[in-house]
């Protein structure tokens, strides 16, 4: 259980990361 | 406490993605450069983003008390492992993306004329690739654990320092001093922390040495080494905690390993007790260590201790998985703690059951129930056999069970499946505490 929380951990900042490039790219291309 | 830690775990989780993130949006301040397509942004965010993650590998595996406490440094490695997985990937499709955008890119030029921005991200990520097959492949691949060790350290450092050269080289963001100068001191504080725990920690290590005062043979082929502080007055541990004990070299040698103390945390003068059982590695060398030999501790560390509300404390023990368990019941037979404590301990059969003759001594002190599980019972034996599972919990626990609080230690396939077994009748994963050591 406690190796499932941190492999959760991870996925979630995965997500967080790519959310966040996904932005990142949107708000140099809106100028 | 539990919820001391709880916050203390979210602020730095916090931390950790404002230290991934926030020198990303600073790219975004002016002067920008011109605007390219959204897959080329995105695929540069990702980048550097990989990036971030990578450095921040090194304040993972920094072994700071303060940030390791609320989760215990076997949640920390299994973290440090999968966002290594992750942050390569990153690095590995931020170019595949480039590629895939522009394919122009993939026109060699002639050897002479490749921008040295190129050459360091080729070099950046094939020093990850090898440094994830290496990490992953580790046993199969026979490598020695100090080898691979300084390999992984001198790889990461290429990797990352790759990276930062590649984008300072290729001159598109990167371009304005200041950012460059944030990158450039970000790469430097990372690195900084590399060295914190490879030369400050074994500094301080060095000045507080340890003594050997007695090597004491237990049941279970298994060696307790008592270690007194020399020079200092030693350190304050929770029972249940670990230490880095290095017994042979300077603490600046990456032999260290994990152990569990097994003696009282109410102990005086700094004592301190490790017990270790011959697993047939480094370890069939501890009882061969002589007394007076001068030793190196890193710790305390891990969050697997007593001191949350609880009507009474329920020990699994597998085999050496006993030693956090004994720190544990010695502390609070010191301590005058009445409160019950059922220890469920397997192991493989009577005449190796270690600690066996002191857990009956200490009955007297405390309000301590033993149940002893065996694989291979004696003849006439009419106590648990086999492994302990949910029905072994059902006949030696009152319930409510998620009232009690639960520790466990021992192999990762037991660990597993007691794990399970308290999920299944309705145990809250706040109220079991699991630590595993094999995270080196």
């Amino acid at each position: 259980m406690r190796r499932l929380f941190a492999d959760r951990l991870a996925f979630a900042t995965g997500v967080i990361v790519i959310l966040t490039s996904i932005l990142f790219a949107y708000l140099r291309v809106a100028g | 406490m539990q919820l001391l830690y709880s916050w203390r775990g979210a602020v730095w989780i916090l931390v950790y993605l404002l230290f991934i993130l926030a020198p990303l949006f600073a790219l975004l301040v002016a002067p920008l450069p011109p605007t390219r397509g959204f897959w080329t942004e995105f695929s540069v965010a990702i980048g550097y983003s990989g990036l971030a993650m990578m450095g921040l590998q090194f304040g993972l595996t920094a072994r700071f008390r303060y940030v390791t406490e609320p989760w215990g440094e076997d949640v920390i490695y299994h973290f440090h492992r999968q966002i290594s997985l992750l942050a390569v990937g990153l690095v590995v499709v931020h170019p595949v993306i480039m590629f895939a955008v522009q394919p122009e890119l993939l026109a060699l030029p002639r050897y002479k004329e490749v921008p040295w921005g190129a050459v360091f991200a080729f070099v950046s990520v094939f020093s990850l690739l090898t440094l994830v097959v290496m990490a992953l492949w580790r046993a199969k691949l026979k490598i020695p654990y100090e080898i691979w060790h300084l390999t992984h350290i001198a790889l990461a450092i290429v990797a990352v320092t790759g990276g930062l050269l590649h984008m300072v080289g290729w001159s598109f963001y990167l371009v304005d001093p200041w950012k460059r100068s944030l990158w450039i001191g970000l790469t430097i504080f990372w690195i900084g922390l590399l060295l914190y725990v490879r030369i400050v920690k074994p500094l301080f290590m060095l000045r507080r040495p340890y003594r050997i005062s007695e090597v004491r043979q237990e049941r279970g082929d298994t060696t307790t080494l008592v270690m007194q502080p020399d020079g200092h007055p030693g350190f304050q541990f929770s029972p249940g905690q670990f230490a880095w004990l290095t017994v042979w070299g300077s603490p600046f040698r990456i032999t260290g390993h994990p152990f569990s103390f097994s003696s009282s945390a109410a102990a005086k003068a700094g004592c301190v007790e490790m017990s270790v059982r011959n697993l047939g590695d480094f370890t069939k060398e501890i009882p061969k260590v002589p007394v007076g030999k001068r030793v190196y501790l890193d710790g305390p560390y891990g969050a697997f201790t007593i001191g949350n509300p609880a009507d009474m404390h329920v020990l699994i023990a597998g085999g050496v998985g006993v030693t956090p368990m004994m720190s544990m019941i010695r502390t609070l037979a010191d301590r005058g703690d009445n409160r019950p404590v059922i220890l469920l301990y397997g192991s493989n059969d009577w005449e190796s059951i270690t600690f066996r003759e002191e857990l009956e001594t200490l009955k007297a002190r405390l309000n301590l129930t033993v149940v002893h599980v065996l694989a291979n019972p004696p003849a006439g034996w009419t106590g648990e056999t086999g492994f302990i599972n949910a029905k072994t919990f059902k006949r030696h626990l009152p319930p409510p069970y998620s009232d009690h609080e639960y520790f466990i230690c021992g192999p990762g396939v037991m660990m597993d499946a007691i794990e399970q077994a308290l999920g299944e009748m309705g145990v809250p994963m706040a109220k079991y505490h699991s630590e595993r050591y094999s995270f080196v």
